[in-house]
C-alpha cells in the first residue's frame, strides 16, 4: 500500500503506479500529449508537469512513479506557467489552420492551447513549411501540425510491429514520415492515426466532410471482416456512416483495428448496391416487388420440391451472415424445404480443422482467448499469416515476440518474417512431412502426459520420420531442424495458430493429426484463424449438413428428437450434401434449386469455371448479396441485403466469444430472417418471430452450449466460452482415426513442377474488401510471389508482367521476386480479379470433406 | 538498386559479429556505405535494413538525425565546416566566404565539376582547435581564410 496526496486529497494505491495513473484512478485530471496507456512510457512533451514538493523541479507525471508520502500539485501557479510555456514552444511551428482542420474539435492541442496557452506567440521568425502531403490513398500528412509527440512512430513500431514510420531529421527540423516520403505502403491499420493528438496524419477518406461536433451519433459494434472481432464506433451523421474508429481501451482489440476495420467501413456507401429485387424474366434480371419476389421464391421451390423431392434443394450461408439469420437459414431448410443440404463457407477449412481437433480433445478445444497469444511462451504458426487474415490476432504473435517468445512458421507469412525465428515455406507434402518429423522428435525429448490414454496409442503407433529424411526431402537444413525441435521442446504454453491452406491439401487430414500431436505433445492452445466474422457462429448454428445447433450430430437420434419436439418441426434423418458436394451435385444435375445467402461462390471456390458451370446448370437459383456478384448474375431472383451496419444481429468469433452488431443506419432491404421467414410461411411453417430478440431465445432454448445467454450478457461482454460455465461435451471420438502412411506419401510425393499456394492478402480478404474503394486503392495490382531462383532462371525482374499458366486456365500477373520462397512454391493472394481461383481446380480430401488444392502446377510464361 | 560489393558486406558482416544485437551495427553500417556510395540513397538505406533486418524506416530515422551523413549524392570530397559556437567565435562562418569566393560552394550544394560538398557542422569535437573542418576524415583545425585554400588545393 502506497499511500500520497494529490491536490490535498489522499489517495491510497495497492501498485506503485505513475502519478499520472494514480491521479486518473482519484478522478484528477493532467493533461498530456505524449502519453498513451497503450504505449510504454515517454515523457517527452512535458505538459502533464506537475509539482512535487520536496523537489526542486517539475516532473512529468506519466513517467514518475510514485513513492510513500508523496505530495503532487497539479495546477499551480508554478505548473500552469510552465504549460503556457511549453504549448507557446509547440506553437511556434504550429500554422494555426484550425478553421480547415478536420481535427478542430477533437485536437488535444487545441483544447490544451484554449485551457492554457498563451493568446499570442513572441516568435517573430518565419515557421517551418512543410506542404500537407496527398501521395497516399487513404492517410493525409500534415506535418506543419505535428507536434513531435512520437506516438505514431512509437505505435507503429512498438504495437502495430510494422515500423513504417520514423522521425526524419532532428531538432525543429524534424518531421514524421513513411520510409517513401510519399505514400505510406505499411499495412494501414490506421493505429497512427488513431492515437495522433492534432491534425497531423488523418484519414483522407472523410476529409473535409465532417466536424467532431456534427457527429450525431455513436453506435459501439463489431468489425464485419473477420473472425477475430474487433470492436468498432461507427460515427454517424443524418443516415451517413461517417467514418469508424476504435475506441483505445475498447473490446478485445483494445482500441487496435486493422484496415480492413478502419478503412474498409466504405462498402456500405457503395453506389453499386442493389436496392430493389430482381427476377429473370426473358433471360435478363429486373427489378421486381419484393413481395413479388418472396411468393415467386416460395412457389419455384415449392415445385421443385414436389418434383425433385426436398434434396433437390440445397442453402449456402456466408460468413458475414449473423448467427440469427444463419439459424433461421437452416430451420427453414430443415423444417420448411425438408433436407439437411445446409451448408456454408466454415466447410472449406476453419469447420474441418475444428471438427478434427474436437474429435480427439471434445469440444470447445480452439475456443481460446486472444489474448492469451502474447502471454505465451512460444508460438508456432501453420498454414496461413495471422497478420494477413486475422491481423489483429496477428499483433499478439509480434507482441510475444517482442517479449521474447520465440516464433517458429511453417507456410508463407509476410508479416511474421522480422518476427520468427525459424521459418520453413513449405510445399503441401514437405509441410505434412516436416510435421511428422517434428512429432517424431518431440516425442523423443516430451514424456506424454497420460490424459488422453486413446490418443497417446495413436501418438506412439506414428510412424518415425527421422530429421535427416525430413530435412532431404524439404531442403531444409539439418541443423535449423534440430534447432526448431529444441525451440518447440523448450515451449511451456505454446500457442498454436492454425490458417486453411494446411487444411487444404490432400495430405491435410494427416498434418491435422501430427499438429493435434504436437499440440498435446507441447500442451499448446489451438487457436484456428478464421476468414470472416461469422464462421464459428454458423457452425454453431447447425448450418451443417451433418450437424444440428450447438455442433450436434444429427445423426444421434436423441438430439435430433429433442430438436424437432423444441421447434415442432421434422428434421430429416440422413445428412445433406456440403458447400463443394452441394456445388459437384449441381454440376451433375442433381441439385435443381440453390439458395445462396450472402456468399459469392464464384469468387469464394477454388475453380471459377467449374463453378460457373455448376451455377449455369441449376434450375431455380436465388443470391441474397448487397451487391450484384458473379454469382449473383447467374441467379433467377436476387435479393438485396442489408448490410452489417443496417441490421441487428450477433457475431460469435474464433475465440468464441459472442458479440452484437448494431443497426447504425437505415438501409434499403429487408433482413435476412425476414425474408426467410415470409417463404416458410408460404412454404407452410410459421415461424413466428417479431424480432431478432426471439430468434436469439429460440437459439439458446435449443442450444445447450448458448445456454441461459441473453443479448444483455453478450453487451455486457460477458459471453467468453463456455458461456456461464458450461455444459461442454467432452466425449471424444477418436476411434476410426487411420495412422497416416506417412512413408508411403513421402515416396510417392509428386514433387515435380511448380505447386501454387494462396497468400491470404491484408487487403484483399475476397469478400466485403472488393467493394471497398478504399482498401482496393491500397495494392490494386494483382501478383505472383516467386523466388529468386525462378526469377532468375526466367529472368524476370520485379514488377514485370507474366502469364501463370495451369490446367484450369491463365492469368497475367505482375512478378513479386521473394528470396525465402523455395523454387517449387509460387504465391497467389486472392485478388478479386487475377486471383488464384481463377486458375486452380480442387479435389475433395476424403477425410476432411474440403477441398484440397494441391494437385494445381503452373507454367510461367513471359 | 544498389550493387553490393562482396566487401562491403563482409566488412559489415564482421562488425555485426561483434555486437550482440544487429541494431549496435546501424551506425558503422551506414558510414561503410556512405564510403563507399558517397551518399545514402533510399536503396542504400534499404539495402542496410536488409543486412541489418532492421525496419528501412527506422533506418532513415537514424540516417536523417546525423549530420554526418549526406542524403543527395555528394562531390568527390566532403567538406563538414563547423560553425557552432567556439568556431564561430574564432571565425568559422568568415571561413564560409571563402568557401563561396574561392569554390563557389554554398551549404548543402556541391560544386559543378563534382569536386567539393559542403555541409555545415554543430561542432566536430576540436574547438580546442577552433576553427576547424573535416574534410572527408581527415581533421583540419586553426584554419584560416589561406590555410582553408591551401589544404583544399590538396584535394583533386
Ligand atoms: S497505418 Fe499502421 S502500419 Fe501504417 S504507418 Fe500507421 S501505424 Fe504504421
Ligand atoms: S504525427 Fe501526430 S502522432 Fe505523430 S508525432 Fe506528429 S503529432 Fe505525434
Ligand atoms: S482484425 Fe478482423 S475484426 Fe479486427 S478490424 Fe481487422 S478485419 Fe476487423
Ligand atoms: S504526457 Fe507526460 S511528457 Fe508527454
Ligand atoms: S564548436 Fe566547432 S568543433 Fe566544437
Amino acid at each position: 500500500m502506497i499511500t500520497i496526496t494529490i491536490n490535498e486529497k489522499k489517495i491510497t494505491l495497492e501498485k506503485p503506479v505513475t502519478i499520472l495513473e494514480a491521479a486518473r484512478s482519484a478522478g484528477i485530471h493532467i493533461p498530456t500529449l505524449c502519453h498513451e496507456d497503450i504505449l510504454e512510457p515517454y515523457g517527452g512533451c512535458r505538459l502533464c508537469l506537475v509539482e512535487v514538493e520536496k523537489v526542486p523541479r517539475l516532473l512529468s507525471a506519466c513517467t514518475q512513479y510514485i513513492t510513500e508520502g508523496m505530495v503532487v500539485r497539479t495546477e499551480t501557479e508554478r505548473v500552469i506557467e510552465a504549460r503556457r510555456a511549453i504549448l507557446e514552444f509547440l506553437l511556434i511551428n504550429h500554422p494555426l489552420d484550425c478553421s480547415f482542420c478536420d481535427k478542430a474539435g477533437e485536437c488535444d492541442l487545441q483544447d490544451l492551447a484554449m485551457k492554457y496557452g498563451p493568446a499570442t506567440g513572441r516568435f517573430a521568425e518565419g515557421k517551418r513549411k512543410h506542404p500537407e502531403s496527398y501521395d497516399d490513398p487513404l492517410i493525409v500528412r500534415n506535418m506543419e501540425r505535428c507536434v513531435l509527440c512520437s506516438k505514431c512512430v512509437r505505435m507503429c513500431e512498438d504495437v502495430q510491429g510494422a515500423s513504417a514510420l520514423c522521425i526524419t531529421n532532428r531538432g525543429s527540423k524534424s518531421y514524421v514520415e513513411p520510409f517513401s516520403g510519399g505514400r505510406y505502403n505499411c499495412e494501414y491499420c490506421g493505429n497512427c492515426l488513431t492515437v495522433c493528438p492534432v491534425g497531423a496524419i488523418m484519414s483522407g477518406l472523410h476529409r473535409h466532410d465532417y466536424r467532431s461536433w456534427l457527429i450525431e451519433r455513436e453506435v459501439e459494434t463489431v468489425c464485419s471482416y473477420c473472425g477475430v472481432g474487433c470492436s468498432l464506433l461507427l460515427q454517424i451523421r443524418g443516415n451517413s456512416l461517417i467514418r469508424t474508429v476504435p475506441k483505445i481501451g475498447r473490446g478485445l482489440n483494445r482500441g487496435l483495428l486493422c484496415s480492413k476495420g478502419r478503412f474498409g467501413y466504405d462498402y456500405i456507401s457503395n453506389s453499386e448496391r442493389l436496392d430493389t429485387p430482381l427476377i429473370r424474366r426473358n433471360g435478363e434480371l429486373q427489378p421486381a416487388a419484393w413481395s413479388e419476389a418472396i411468393t415467386h421464391i416460395a412457389r419455384r421451390l415449392k415445385e421443385i420440391k414436389e418434383n425433385h423431392g426436398s434434396d433437390a434443394i440445397a442453402g449456402i450461408v456466408s460468413g458475414r451472415c449473423t448467427n440469427e439469420d444463419a439459424y433461421v437459414f437452416q430451420k427453414f431448410f430443415r423444417g420448411a424445404i425438408g433436407t439437411n443440404n445446409i451448408d456454408s463457407v466454415a466447410s472449406l477449412a476453419y469447420g474441418p480443422a475444428q471438427r478434427f481437433f474436437e474429435r480427439i480433445f471434445g469440444q470447445g478445444v480452439t475456443a481460446n482467448d486472444i489474448h492469451g497469444i502474447s502471454n505465451s511462451d512460444g508460438i508456432f504458426v501453420i498454414g496461413g499469416d495471422p497478420t494477413g487474415i486475422n491481423p489483429v490476432l496477428g499483433l499478439q504473435v509480434r507482441s510475444a515476440c517482442k517479449k521474447g517468445a520465440p516464433v517458429v512458421v511453417m507456410g508463407y507469412a509476410e508479416g511474421l518474417k522480422r518476427f520468427s525465428k525459424h521459418a520453413f515455406i513449405t510445399n503441401s507434402t514437405t509441410e505434412t512431412v516436416l510435421l511428422a518429423s517434428l512429432v517424431s522428435e518431440i516425442k523423443k525429448k516430451k514424456s506424454l502426459p497420460g490424459e488422453r490414454p486413446v490418443f497417446e496409442e495413436i501418438i506412439s503407433g506414428l510412424q518415425p520420420v527421422p530429421l535427416k529424411d525430413a530435412s532431404e526431402m524439404s531442403g531444409f537444413g539439418l541443423n535449423d531442424l534440430v534447432d526448431t525441435v529444441d525451440t518447440l521442446s523448450n515451449m511451456i504454453n505454446p500457442s498454436i495458430i492454425v490458417g486453411r491452406d494446411i487444411v487444404q491439401t490432400s495430405t491435410g487430414h494427416m498434418s491435422l493429426l501430427f499438429l493435434a500431436a504436437l499440440a498435446y505433445l507441447l500442451n499448446g492452445r489451438i487457436y484456428l484463424l478464421s476468414e470472416l466474422p461469422n464462421e464459428q457462429g454458423l457452425l454453431d448454428m447447425g448450418c451443417q449438413p451433418d450437424m444440428l445447433p450447438s455442433g450436434r450430430p444429427l445423426t444421434i437420434e436423441t438430439f435430433r428428437t429433442r430438436c424437432e419436439e423444441t421447434l415442432g418441426i421434422a428434421i430429416p434423418s440422413t445428412p445433406g450434401l456440403n458447400y463443394v458436394e452441394m456445388i459437384e451435385a449441381a454440376h451433375a444435375g442433381r441439385i435443381k434449386a440453390l439458395y445462396v445467402m450472402g456468399e459469392d461462390t464464384v469468387q469464394g471456390l477454388p475453380d471459377r469455371n467449374y463453378v460457373s458451370d455448376a451455377l449455369r446448370n441449376v434450375e431455380f437459383l436465388v443470391v441474397q448479396d448487397m451487391f450484384l456478384t458473379e454469382t449473383a448474375q447467374y441467379a433467377d431472383v436476387v435479393l438485396p441485403s442489408l448490410s452489417w451496419a443496417e441490421k441487428e444481429g450477433s457475431y460469435t468469433n474464433l475465440e468464441r466469444r459472442v458479440q452484437l452488431t448494431k443497426k447504425a443506419v437505415e438501409g434499403e432491404g429487408i433482413e435476412e430472417w425476414k425474408i426467410i421467414s415470409e417463404m416458410s410461411k408460404i412454404l407452410g411453417l410459421d415461424m413466428g418471430y417479431r424480432s431478432v430478440t426471439d430468434i436469439f431465445t429460440e437459439i439458446v432454448r435449443i442450444s445447450h452450449i448458448y445456454r441461459e445467454i441473453t443479448y444483455n450478457d453478450i453487451t455486457s461482454g460477458r459471453c467468453m466460452w463456455p458461456y456461464k460455465g458450461g455444459p461442454l461435451r467432452h466425449d471424444v471420438h477418436i476411434e476410426g482415426i487411420e495412422l497416416p502412411d506417412i512413408v508411403s506419401v513421402m515416396k510417392n510425393a509428386d514433387e515435380s513442377g511448380v505447386q501454387v499456394r494462396r497468400e491470404a492478402h491484408l487487403f484483399h480478404s475476397q469478400n466485403a474488401s472488393r467493394y471497398s474503394p478504399a482498401l482496393q486503392s491500397i495494392s490494386p495490382e494483382p501478383y505472383v510471389k516467386m523466388s529468386e531462383t525462378l526469377a532468375g532462371r526466367l529472368s524476370l525482374r520485379d514488377g514485370e508482367h507474366v502469364k501463370v499458366v495451369t490446367e484450369a486456365g491463365s492469368i497475367t500477373l505482375s512478378v513479386h521476386r521473394d528470396p525465402c520462397l523455395p523454387e517449387n512454391v509460387v504465391l497467389i493472394p486472392p485478388f478479386e480479379k487475377g486471383g488464384i481461383f481463377e486458375i486452380t481446380k480442387w479435389k475433395v480430401n476424403p477425410v476432411t470433406k474440403a477441398p484440397a488444392l494441391d494437385g494445381n502446377r503452373v507454367i510461367i510464361e513471359t | 538498386m544498389v550493387v553490393l560489393n562482396q566487401k562491403v558486406l563482409e566488412e559489415i558482416n564482421r562488425i555485426k559479429s561483434k555486437y550482440h544485437d544487429s541494431r549496435s551495427c546501424l551506425l558503422p553500417a551506414l558510414y561503410i556505405f556512405q564510403r563507399e556510395y558517397g551518399w545514402l540513397s533510399p536503396e542504400a538505406l534499404e539495402a542496410v535494413g536488409e543486412i541489418l533486418n532492421i525496419p528501412k524506416a527506422t533506418v532513415k530515422g537514424v540516417s536523417t538525425f546525423y549530420a554526418m551523413f549526406s542524403h543527395k549524392p555528394t562531390g568527390r570530397h566532403l567538406i563538414q565546416l563547423c560553425t557552432n559556437v567556439a568556431c564561430m567565435l574564432m571565425g568559422g562562418e568568415r571561413l564560409l566566404d571563402v568557401l563561396r569566393e574561392q569554390y563557389g560552394l554554398e551549404p548543402n550544394i556541391t560544386t559543378p565539376d563534382n569536386r567539393f560538398s559542403l555541409v555545415i557542422m554543430e561542432c566536430i569535437g576540436a574547438c580546442d582547435t577552433a576553427p576547424a573542418m573535416l574534410v572527408d576524415t581527415d581533421f583540419h583545425g586553426n584554419l584560416t581564410g589561406e590555410k582553408v585554400i591551401d589544404i583544399l588545393e590538396k584535394y583533386k
